[in-house]
């Protein structure tokens, strides 16, 4: 029988983990509402996600503070300061992902009420947030687990995003002379673009998880990093 | 970089010679040191067979003379100044026995009384403790022949004008060896570390209770090693006891109210008898002597060594 | 060089190194004491500017401070900072040493620590104490945690009151089949657990350790810092450690004392420079010299 000792701070870390990783559950849901405003022009919707990324800027406060005292206080060494460091990421990346969804959901007043809305196009857009929403809920998981592979494969679930915004590029360039179409696709490209920075965080997130499990840090190979 | 290949050698070269010099400095002691070291080893050897000749010496010359007195009579007969062969030590030897039992019943409580107040509440500060500390040293060095006349003027008679009774003998020798005892018991008591005192103050107990709870249980060793050394002192003790009455010639089994006399007084009487069979009475007497007071250290060193506490 | 520039130089040169000793040295007038955030707390101990002197001399000076109920209470500070002398003022065991005084007002909840009529006996009983070194009594391991309900004459029930303390010291499951055994055949740390759990055994209010696990390995001083944490529930601790990541580990608020010196050095004593919540001083200290302690950088 192994005897455990510093339970308490054991505790504490293992609270801060789930804290920090909540906050994936908090921008997964802001996306899906963010989504959803898109989809229905809901410019009521679009502000409450805004006013709603205050409760993720909470959390990353509070955990950062806490991880902070716990580095202070307890000198975490090995595994458990790779954890703090990759936690401290995380929250990163977390308010960074939220601060995304704010910007999509500030574009939508700018489209106007009625906007002539290219049913392709936003097509495109709904099913790159919903699989940047599957990467979110990915990169939680493999955090959880631990889980390596399932890390890695976020690059191969990114690629699909990556594509899908290209395409978007592609549907704009097509979408003719009228002015009104044009300023319309310009904004949701600008969207397109807020979502697509939403799957490089969660990336990112794996890239952590890989370093928590080996101790070594590399970026994933993706399309800025082609592989070698 | 220099090439391995060219390093290598050199290093090996360095290697080597760093290796004879170690070997040199192992194996060549001076052959002064030796010599010297050889003498001084010769000298100490020779101090401790001087040591042990003596003794062993005395205890031969015992054997030799008094093993035909050797017998149980020797125990079981009281003296007599006209029969050698039917002369015993019975009065004497009981005679010491109670002197002894008297000796403990008084110097143990008061001789760690003394010591426990001197270790654990006079304050060092003060003159008079200290003076009383160092005047403890000097009885302890002062000749027994001293406590004796001591015994004489104030126990036999004087302010306690006991008489020659055997208590008067017993308080004289509890005199004598009350310094021993205090400064075993001194000894003892200040073996006990310190943080054992504190640590049972801090639980809020009284000075006394920690003294009587912890204090004391801890040195009891210590203690009784010095009881024991200094009773068997007394037990030897010749000089004082002819001063306050210890009779040469007791042939009834004595009571702490009456005559007595006791082992090497016998012992003397005996020897300072003209004829050899009392000689031989003398020298089985001193056997008996040495087996008793042998036997008292080795219970003494045994007790030091089972019970001796190490912090 | 010229006679003139030399000696102006080694002028400076003395200035230099006065100044750095000044560096080194509390400046009296400066005391950061945040009490924000717990103002509310039950208070164990109101120190008002304590000094404590050996025959006349220092050791600490003008020491005042709150310490709070159920709180582990870290002090810290380089050594001769005076900080073992405050704790023995607080269960009174600086009575022991000749010619030591205790000025200044010590309250014990509400009650002055010195009065007249306190009895410096009953005060122990309240204010448990555990030292550096482990000090078990050449005792069986039972007879070590019984002593003190005994000498308090609490003799009902003792089995179960030396089973709860064992229990405390989180030390029961390793001695139950051995409570006859003599203490001393115990390793250090649970030397040092049967030390906290004769402490226990007698219900103080409060428990004051003198570096507790100075004399431990890692991973007893582990299990005593676990320990600590969950005694707190119970207790009131006040911990002195010359081990800053123990005290940041281990406790709710921190006070850093350093030494000081008087104007021609002869004199040093101890000074509080900082006490405040233990994240503070290690995360955000309000005083440079803290923050310098607590960094490994003076001390």
């Amino acid at each position: 029988m192994v005897e455990h000792t510093r339970v308490q701070y054991q505790e504490e870390l293992e609270q801060l983990e789930a804290s920090a990783l909540g906050g994936l559950d908090l921008v997964s849901a802001a996306l899906s509402r963010t989504l959803e405003a898109i989809e229905h022009q809901d410019v009521e919707l679009a502000q409450l996600v805004v006013a709603d990324d205050d409760r993720i800027d909470g959390r990353y406060l509070e955990v950062h503070q806490s991880l902070i005292a716990l580095l202070a206080t307890q000198s975490p060494v090995a595994t458990d300061l790779r954890l703090i460091s990759a936690l401290l990421h995380v929250l990163k990346n977390v308010e960074r992902m939220g601060d995304q969804c704010v910007n999509v959901c500030k574009l939508i007043p700018l489209s106007g009420n009625e906007p002539p809305a290219d049913k392709e196009m936003v097509k495109n857009i709904l099913t790159m947030g919903n699989q940047s929403r599957t990467l979110i809920n990915q990169a939680k998981r493999s955090f959880e687990d631990r889980n390596v592979e399932m890390a890695r494969d976020l690059v191969r679930q990114d690629d699909v995003v990556d594509n899908l915004n290209r395409e978007c590029f592609h549907l704009a360039l097509a979408i003719g002379d009228d002015a009104d179409k044009r300023e319309w696709a310009m904004t949701m490209l600008l969207a397109a673009r807020a979502i697509e920075r939403i799957g490089d965080n969660a990336v990112d997130i794996g890239e952590q998880v890989a370093f928590v499990v080996t101790g070594l840090f590399r970026e994933f190979e993706d399309a800025s990093h082609p592989g070698g | 970089m220099a090439e391995p290949g060219s390093a290598a050698p050199r290093t090996r070269l360095a290697t080597a010679g760093a290796k004879a010099t170690t070997q040199a400095m192992l194996r060549d002691q001076p052959r002064r040191d030796v010599i010297r070291n050889t003498a001084f080893a010769g000298l100490l050897l020779l101090a401790v067979s001087i040591a042990l000749a003596g003794l062993i010496a005395l205890l031969v010359q015992a054997f030799i003379k008094g093993a035909p007195a050797l017998s149980t009579d020797l125990i079981t007969n009281p003296p007599s100044s006209i029969y050698p062969e039917k002369a015993g030590f019975r009065t004497a030897i009981l005679g010491s026995l109670e002197l002894i039992a008297g000796v403990i019943l008084f110097v143990v409580p008061v001789g760690v009384g003394a010591a426990i107040y001197l270790e654990e509440y006079a304050d060092k500060t003060r003159w008079w403790n200290r003076m009383i500390e160092v005047n403890i040293q000097n009885l302890a060095a002062v000749p027994s022949i001293i406590y004796g006349i001591l015994g004489l003027a104030f126990i036999v008679r004087g302010p306690l004008d006991l008489g020659f009774i055997l208590i008067a003998g017993s308080l004289t020798l509890a005199l004598l060896v009350l310094p021993m005892v205090i400064i075993a018991a001194r000894e003892a008591i200040r073996a006990v570390p310190d943080s054992i005192r504190q640590g049972s103050l801090a639980l809020g107990a009284t000075k006394w209770q920690t003294v009587r709870s912890q204090v004391l249980p801890a040195s009891i060793p210590g203690i009784a090693t010095g009881v024991i050394l200094a009773v068997s002192r007394a037990l030897g003790e010749t000089a004082p006891l002819l001063l306050v009455g210890a009779t040469v010639f007791v042939t009834f089994d004595p009571t702490p109210f009456s005559d007595y006399s006791a082992l090497p007084v016998q012992i003397f009487n005996y020897a300072v008898q003209p004829q050899d069979e009392f000689q031989a009475l003398a020298a089985a007497g001193i056997i008996l002597m040495l087996v008793v007071l042998l036997a008292m250290n080795s219970f003494a060193i045994w007790l030091r060594n089972r019970y001796e506490q190490r912090w | 060089m010229t006679q003139d520039e030399s000696r102006t130089g080694t002028g400076r040169e003395a200035r230099e190194a006065a100044a750095e000793r000044a560096a080194i040295a509390v400046r009296p007038d400066e005391f950061h004491h945040s009490e924000a955030g717990s103002g509310a707390r039950e208070k164990v101990f109101e120190l008002k500017g304590i000094d404590v002197r050996y025959s006349g001399v220092a050791a600490v000076k003008g020491i005042s401070m709150d310490i709070h109920r159920k709180d582990v209470t870290a002090l810290i500070g380089p050594s001769g900072c005076g900080k073992s002398t405050l704790l023995r003022c607080l269960n009174r065991m600086n009575d022991l040493i000749p010619n030591a005084e205790v000025q200044g007002e010590l309250l014990y909840h509400g009650e002055d620590l010195y009065g007249p009529t306190v009895d410096p006996v009953q005060v122990r009983k309240l204010i448990g104490m555990v030292f550096q070194k482990p000090n078990p009594f050449p005792k069986s391991i039972y007879d070590n945690v019984a002593f003190g309900p005994r000498i308090l004459g609490r003799k009902d029930d003792l089995d179960a009151t030396v089973e709860h303390a064992l229990r405390g010291a989180a030390l029961w499951e390793e001695v139950k089949d051995r409570l006859e055994d003599n203490a001393f055949g115990l390793s250090g740390g649970q030397q040092q657990r049967l030390c906290i759990a004769r402490c226990i055994a007698v219900e103080p209010d409060v428990i004051l350790m003198d570096e507790p696990c100075s004399a431990l390995d890692p991973i007893s001083t582990g299990k005593i810092e676990d320990l600590m944490i969950a005694l707190k529930d119970e207790f009131s601790i006040v911990i002195v450690t010359h081990n800053m990541q123990q005290a940041a580990r281990v406790s709710d608020r921190t006070a850093f004392l350093m030494v000081e010196l008087d104007a021609d050095e002869q004199n040093r004593w101890g000074r509080l420079v900082e006490y405040d919540d233990t994240e503070k001083i290690f995360t955000n200290p309000a005083d440079q010299r803290t923050e310098d302690y607590v960094s490994g950088k003076v001390g």
